[in-house]
């Protein structure tokens, strides 16, 4: 008895530190033998398809591709005959796992005819109620990691997955995940992968984009201006409070709506203070509210707001920027068309009631950039004839991209709202690009996933078939060179 | 604000352009005229450099055209420049590049204006131009029902002068041309117990004390340059900007505003069938102001045709709204299918509006009662020809009178040279029940071509010749 509680616990202990290693050694990881598909056909995305060729997965990378490249010794071969390969699709625009769904409609083909002449409800976060500038908030600070949300996306083919925050105007910095996360840390691969940026045609919106752009337009001049007495750079939570401490200064409201908690990436041109203001520091220091000369202002605390959007216009980020119905992107040009910064427009909705996208396609294309919106068919407004916003703007010579909704359920329908797409003139190529590189470019991720090529994560989708054909099945999705288990 | 300033530059700048072309009247330059070619670039080019950029000119040739004035010619032409009307006649001298449209065989006549309009692209409240839906399906609604303006929002309504509204132009896909002018038209209505009467005397004579010290004020502050401008009196604005011209008075004559988002019969105004007293007091308030108001929908008001026009009112009524009256009350006279051609004749201008709906019509909606909405103003005011009103003038209750009403008579509801190129290309008789809108142009640009658009392509116009076969 004796004996063999001992020979158990021994065993056990053993077993626990094999365990160990495994979980801890990132050796074991990318030490595992490389995968090899072979005679698959690969969408590359970027370059040529790949007709018959082998694609090598090594240490979560791809380590070659092509159609005579051939699979390395000791390697995995996958037999991958009659098989497709894609690359792993890119969701630019959720709200999976948190409250609110980013779509208002999400089922498949739900706002595929229009809206049939009922006034549709503004769309969330479209109301304008109460807007204001949040842009440093955290959506991810909103989200809780043990959903079974992220790894059901995962299995339908999603391995990145972007989390937009909701809220008129300025509601924040999105996140960029990394599905099979467990836990907050494992989830997060950015917290701040992008500023939302959401318009709506209405007059507080359109007041603050207005006041607000100025503003970060001036701390861009002010960010411009040479040190003259460089300063170590104070703690943001210390400029929180010096802002607090003094009404009166620059936007106190705005600075005081959001605590900031090292939302701040260190920025090296970090706020060069001439000499003249150095004199009001003093006062800064005790907080004094007497501190008003105007002539000789202290330091103005930093409304950590501000300063994301001032990175914003120098493009040290990115947005994403989001206007449902070409009536909003008129009213957006009048507030702020000038205003330049790296961009990716999202349309929620086919809004036939303010106009789809494809009846302003020469303000479109002055935009610059790609657009985001439902893999759908439209109408033309209160009536069946069917209209095709994708392809005029494909057409147009715009990069278009599209949403994956929110969960498991939509992504599932996708690829059969990508033929109807298809069918009705989108090219192919353009329909499977649009829901993987594309979107990696909105997120600013294109050199790591999107694509198929040497050198970037393994992130597959492997299909039984054509993923455009009502035949294909998704076989298995891997994330960064690991298959993904199909039951969590 | 800004956008508001731009509009008002815009407008600046466009009159300037157009001074010179005003010279030449309704017919145009003069074939062999030197001086019409010469007159037109310079005078006003360095006030501003969009003005550098080469007009575009777009010529409706060939049509009878209806002025909106009364007067229709036959076989002339309107040439447009950019938005505003370049000339108007016959034999025009059309300028390089200028696209043709020919409306052969065909009726033109100015946009309608509605008085009172919902929907269409404009938002429900102020500020008007920071909502306005240049893509909504309805403005392309309107346009086919001819609209190309009308006044949005709350007359308002109470003891004193309110509302909150804008005259708002089918500007399809063009935010910015969309609100024309903001709060033209502040309302009250009527009877008013007599100490709200005493306050708005005391209102229009303080803001007459005050548009008095304004006048002296230049003359005041040069001798003394410590001198303040003389403060607005409170609650005197609104009153202000009637005297000044901003803004016209309209009168509701069943107690409570005219709201057009559901007001229903109980708040239509006008819905009494005697209202004699309250036109009185309506036409006393008027001779406190010393100018015309607008009284909404009497329905007595045929009765006292002479007492209205005494004083330069104008009138806004539906002909179809019917008020029976009272055979055991002789002073309950109803109301008359003969109202607008009694005050017309009397002098009156009128505009025509269809009967008040009780799901709130004045929209092109198709979610109201038949008839009940603006999806055919024409018939509307075929309805006071009907009553004898003369049918050349039964058009000027849609346009430059309803216009009048408003207060934007100066830029649109007819086609005078210098004013907005709202421009309608029809099939037939601008009255008659059978006609489509064929193609509207607004602002100059063409918005609604009917073989285009979904709503009436499908139909051809049932014609005479039909019938003869």
């Amino acid at each position: 008895m004796s004996l063999q509680h001992t020979t158990l616990r021994a065993l056990l202990a053993m077993a626990a530190s094999i365990a160990c290693a495994v979980a801890q050694d990132p050796a074991t990881i990318t030490d595992r033998r490389p995968v090899a598909f072979t005679n698959a056909r690969i969408l590359t995305m970027s370059g040529n398809t790949i007709e018959r060729g082998t694609l090598v997965v090594k240490n979560g990378k791809i380590d070659a591709l092509g159609a005579d490249v051939t699979a390395p010794a000791g390697a995995r071969i996958v037999d991958g005959t009659g098989m497709t390969i894609m690359p792993g699709l890119v969701s630019a625009w959720s709200r999976a796992g948190l409250a609110g769904q980013a779509e208002p409609r999400n089922e498949a083909g739900g706002g595929r005819r229009g809206n049939r002449g009922q006034q549709a409800p503004m769309p969330m976060g479209g109301g304008g109620g109460g807007a204001q500038n949040r842009a440093a908030t955290k959506v991810i600070e909103n989200i809780y990691p043990k959903q079974e949300v992220f790894g059901d996306l995962l299995r339908t083919g999603i391995t990145s997955l972007a989390l937009t925050p909701q809220g008129s105007a300025f509601p924040g910095l999105g996140a960029l995940l990394r599905p099979d996360g467990k836990t907050l840390e494992q989830l997060t691969a950015r917290d701040d992968a992008f500023v939302m940026v959401t318009m709506a045609r209405e007059q507080q919106t359109k007041k603050l984009f207005t006041e607000t752009f100025e503003k970060a337009k001036k701390l861009v001049e002010e960010r411009k201006k040479p040190p003259e007495a460089p300063k170590p750079a104070e703690a943001p939570a210390g400029d929180q409070k010096a802002g607090e401490a003094k009404p009166g200064e620059q936007k106190p409201g705005e600075a005081k709506t959001e605590p900031p908690k090292g939302e701040q990436p260190p920025k090296p041109e970090d706020k060069p203070k001439p000499d003249e203001k150095k004199d009001g520091q003093g006062g800064q220091g005790q907080g004094a509210p007497g501190a008003q000369a105007p002539a000789k202002k202290p330091e103005a605390p930093k409304d950590p707001n501000l300063e994301v959007l001032a990175d914003l216009l120098e493009g040290k980020r990115k947005a994403i920027l989001q206007i449902d119905s070409a009536a909003d992107l008129l009213h957006w040009e009048a507030v702020a068309g000038e205003v330049k910064f790296p961009r990716t427009l999202v349309v929620s909705r086919h809004d036939t009631m303010s106009g789809t996208m494809d009846v302003v396609l020469d303000q479109l294309k002055a935009m610059k950039c790609a657009v985001l919106m439902q893999p759908d068919l439209s109408s033309l407004p209160r009536s069946r004839f069917l209209t095709h916003p994708a392809k005029r703007l494909h057409d147009a010579g715009i990069e278009v991209g599209f949403l994956l909704g929110d969960n498991p359920n939509t992504t599932r329908v996708l690829f059969f709202r990508l033929m109807e797409l298809v069918r009705s003139g989108l090219p192919a190529d353009v329909a499977l690009r649009g829901v993987t590189l594309v979107p990696a470019k909105a997120l600013g991720i294109e050199a790591r996933t999107g694509s198929l090529e040497v050198g970037k994560d393994a992130d597959l989708l492997v299909f039984r078939g054509d993923p455009l054909t009502p035949t294909g099945e998704l076989q298995s999705v891997w994330l960064a060179g690991r298959e993904v288990p199909q039951q969590p | 604000m800004r956008i508001q300033a731009i509009l008002a530059l815009a407008v600046l700048a466009t009159t300037l352009v157009d001074l010179p072309a005003q010279g030449r009247g309704r017919r145009g330059p003069r074939p062999g005229d030197p001086n019409a070619e010469a007159a037109t670039p310079p005078v006003a080019a360095p006030a501003a450099p969009a003005e550098t950029k080469p007009k575009h000119y777009l010529a409706i040739v060939g049509g009878d055209v209806y002025l909106g004035t009364g007067q229709r010619l036959t076989g002339a032409s309107v040439l447009i420049a950019d938005d505003k009307i370049e000339a108007v006649g016959h034999n025009l001298t059309l300028p390089e590049g200028t696209t043709v449209i020919d409306a052969k065989g065909k009726v033109v006549s100015p946009g309608f204006v509605a008085v009172i309009g919902a929907g269409m692209g404009a938002g429900r409240s102020a500020p008007f131009a920071d909502a306005v839906n240049p893509f909504d399906p309805e403005i392309k609604q309107g346009l086919a029902a001819g609209i190309t303006s009308f006044l949005a929002g709350s007359t308002g309504g109470g003891s004193a002068p309110s509302g909150s509204n804008a005259v708002i132009k089918l500007a399809y896909g063009d935010v910015k041309a969309m609100v024309v002018q903001e709060d033209s038209v502040v309302g009250m209505s009527v009877p008013l117990p007599l100490a709200d009467r005493e306050k708005f005397a005391d209102t229009v004579k303080k803001a007459r004390e005050y548009l008095a010290a304004i006048e002296e004020f230049p003359k005041k502050k040069a001798a003394d340059a410590n001198a303040k401008e003389p403060p607005m009196p409170g609650g005197a604005d609104k009153v202000v900007a009637i005297l000044r011209g901003k803004a016209r008075l309209w009168v509701s004559l069943g107690g409570g505003g005219f709201n057009p988002f559901g007001g229903g019969r109980r708040g239509g105004g006008g819905a009494r069938a005697n209202d004699i007293e309250g036109i009185r007091q309506a036409l006393e308030l008027s001779k406190l102001l010393g100018q015309g108001i607008v009284l909404q929908k009497p329905t007595s008001a045929w009765l006292v045709p002479d007492e209205i026009a005494a004083t330069g009112s104008m009138v806004v009524l539906s002909p179809r709204d019917r008020m029976p009256a009272d055979p055991t009350d002789p002073d309950n006279t109803g109301s008359n299918l003969a109202s607008a051609a009694i005050l017309a004749a009397a002098g009156v201008p009128i505009a025509v509006t269809c009967p008040v709906g009780m799901f709130g019509g004045a929209g092109v909606g198709t979610g109201g009662i038949l008839g009940q909405d603006l999806n055919t103003p024409q018939i509307d005011a075929a309805f006071a020809v009907r009553g004898g009103l003369d049918n050349r003038k039964a058009l000027r209750t849609i346009t430059l009178d309803s216009a009048k009403m408003i207060g934007a008579e100066a830029r649109i509801g007819s086609l005078e040279v210098g004013k907005d190129a709202d421009v309608l290309i029809l099939d037939g008789d601008p009255l008659h029940y059978s006609t489509f809108v064929e193609t509207a142009v607004v602002n100059g640009k063409v918005v609604y071509e009917k073989g285009k658009e979904t709503l009436y392509s499908h139909i051809d116009r049932h014609t005479d010749r039909q019938n003869a076969r």
